[in-house]
């Protein structure tokens, strides 16, 4: 897919911790059984105010398929590549299971998965979206938090969402680039 | 083998341990192989290297100090340091070996890495650089004992001259696979490539007293004034090795501790009043370094005896310093909601699985170089 550049832009204030997307993704994925076994998940922010004036906001996150991705310049065996629409994935028989890649992600991204034998992550379940399909966490979504599709097309809802909302990438320091965007 | 064995009870006691430990290591690695690493190991997604990797750590530092120590004999020129070369670089290449039996046992597919290593290398990746340099470090330290061995001195010298940068390259390197990571404060910079090299003086050092020393007290002779000499000297040099490690710990730390940096902080803390605490207070700096450093200094402790009790502590304290910096520099959670945390902290204790598969690898490596130094003509020649 030339000249695209995939993302997903999220409105958390939506979220309302169902988990519906980390079960969905499971489900498409077959990521095996097990708490180290996730591709994406939603954190808890702290509580805020005070009884009975009570609030909280939920980070569904997942890989942010960087722009300058970390996992990639330190895997030997360009097990970890990057598509040039942006889809940072593995190839799974080139893993040799160093595990490098889940100590330089600063996203926690990265789990090894016994079952395929090779660390594993979220691709933007690249395989649906090159049949013109959704990512699974996308469609599942019930309050529609996420927004799927390519910011290098003006039209896109994606680039429509980011022209008129400001919004953050996590880590910004950390120089990786992520391409998931949370509307502020 | 049998003929050592009915000759000296001490070495059937030490044979018998090391055959212990060797069973001990095979089991784990069984158990690896049937039941998965997932399942025997308690390394984790947030915490993927484990005690393991530190121990790997722990045997190629070791191996690179052995040469870098020997080679102030026959590179260097040092005559005193000479007449141990050829068991401190046959106790390098087996103490790489064992290193690289133990990450082997840490990667789920060191195959499939000798393939893909060459048909589809990462230049970018100090895990790369770090085969690579260890590999071509290996063939030379073989080359040089080969040398050793034959009595050629010129290649010997050559080898030990290309050893000698193939170790400071492969070493330091191995500090950039941690140097490198920006994701993890407490590793980040250029400090641990450094640290790494000074640490290996300080690992050689003590390793060489040790073979010294038993080595003579094995021969049942007294020992020569010679290696007395010599033990002296490397008495006071491992002192000055030590104070400069202790210089570089606190500098570790302050930087750590200064304006609270974000995540550095966290993990300096776990070091020093956290989960690593006692292994820091009491491995590192009471076992690793004030104490064999005291000894060291004081004219009458620093008897051959002394200086190699002091290696002795300072190659335990070193093994507790290779896993505290693993560890600590995984602790602080890359996620803000991250669940199951520990007094703000991730967790991590080595399984039995992977406690024994180290034991088994460090015997290994004491069991072959024990069985060389009987079957080896590795005795110096006289000056
Ligand atoms: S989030 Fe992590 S795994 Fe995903 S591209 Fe960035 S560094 Fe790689
Ligand atoms: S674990 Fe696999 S994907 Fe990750 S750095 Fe190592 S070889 Fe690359």
């Amino acid at each position: 897919m030339k000249n695209k550049r995939l993302a997903i832009v999220l409105d958390t204030r939506r979220c309302i911790d169902c988990k519906a997307c980390t079960v969905a993704c499971k489900a498409e994925n077959r990521v095996p059984l097990g708490r180290n076994n996730y591709r994406n998940w939603v954190d808890e922010e702290a509580l805020r105010g005070a009884y009975p004036n009570l609030g909280q906001s939920f980070t569904p996150s997942q890989c942010q398929h960087c722009a300058n991705p970390p996992c990639a310049h330190v895997c030997p065996t360009h097990a970890t590549e990057v598509n040039p629409d942006g889809i940072v994935h593995v190839v799974d028989k080139k893993c040799i299971g160093c595990k490098y890649c889940q100590t330089a992600c600063p996203y926690n991204a990265r789990y090894y998965n016994e079952e395929i034998g090779a660390v594993d992550k979220c691709t933007f379940c690249a395989h649906r979206v090159y049949e013109g399909r959704l990512p699974a966490c996308v469609e599942t979504c019930p309050t529609k938090v996420r927004v799927f599709g390519d910011i290098n097309d003006p039209n896109s809802e994606v680039s429509r969402l980011l022209a008129k909302y400001p919004s953050r990438v996590l880590k910004p320091a950390q120089g990786t680039k992520p391409h998931l965007f949370y509307l502020i | 083998m049998l003929a050592i064995l009915k000759h000296r009870p001490s070495s059937r006691l030490w044979f018998s341990l090391l055959g212990i430990g060797m069973i001990v290591g095979a089991i784990g690695v069984v158990n690896v192989l049937l039941k998965g690493h997932g399942h025997v190991y308690n390394v984790s997604r947030e915490i993927p290297w484990g005690i393991l990797i530190s121990t790997y750590v722990f045997l190629v530092v070791s191996s690179t100090g052995l040469c870098l120590i020997s080679s102030l004999g026959h590179v260097f020129g040092i005559e005193k340091f000479e007449f141990f070369g050829k068991r401190a670089i046959l106790l390098a290449i087996l103490t790489l070996l064992c290193g690289f039996g133990t990450i082997a046992m840490e990667l789920n597919h060191p195959l499939r890495m000798a393939l893909y290593a060459v048909i589809s290398p990462n230049f970018t990746s100090a895990i790369w650089w770090m085969g690579t340099l260890y590999g071509l470090y290996l063939v030379l330290l073989c080359g040089e004992f080969y040398f050793l061995m034959k009595g050629m001195h010129k290649g010997a010298f050559t080898m030990g001259m290309l050893g000698f940068i193939a170790a400071v390259s492969a070493h330091s390197n191995l500090g950039a696979v941690f140097g490198l990571l920006e994701a993890r404060p407490y590793w980040y910079g250029p400090f641990l490539p450094l640290y790494f090299i000074l640490s290996a003086l300080v690992s050689g050092g003590a390793i060489i007293s040790l073979l010294v020393y038993f080595h003579h007290k094995e021969s049942g002779e007294l020992m020569p004034q010679r290696y007395g000499e010599f033990m002296d000297t490397l008495g006071r040099l491992q002192a000055l090795f030590l104070m400069i490690l202790i210089f570089f710990v606190i500098w570790k730390i302050i930087p750590g501790l200064y304006g609270r940096p974000p995540e550095k902080y966290e993990a300096t803390m776990a070091v020093l009043f956290g989960p690593l605490a006692f292994n820091f207070w009491f491995f590192e700096v009471l076992i690793g370094m004030l104490i064999p450093v005291t000894l060291l200094l004081n004219r009458r402790t620093r008897t051959p005896l002394g200086v190699m009790y002091a290696g002795l502590l300072s190659t335990f304290g070193i093994f507790f310093m290779r896993y505290d910096l693993v560890v600590a520099g995984q602790l602080v959670s890359m996620r803000e909601g991250a669940a199951d945390l520990v007094g703000g902290l991730l967790h991590y204790a080595p399984s039995l699985t992977e406690v024994a598969i180290v034991v088994g690898a460090i015997s290994l490596c004491l069991f072959l170089y024990t069985l060389a130094e009987h079957l080896l003509p590795l005795r110096e020649e006289e000056h």
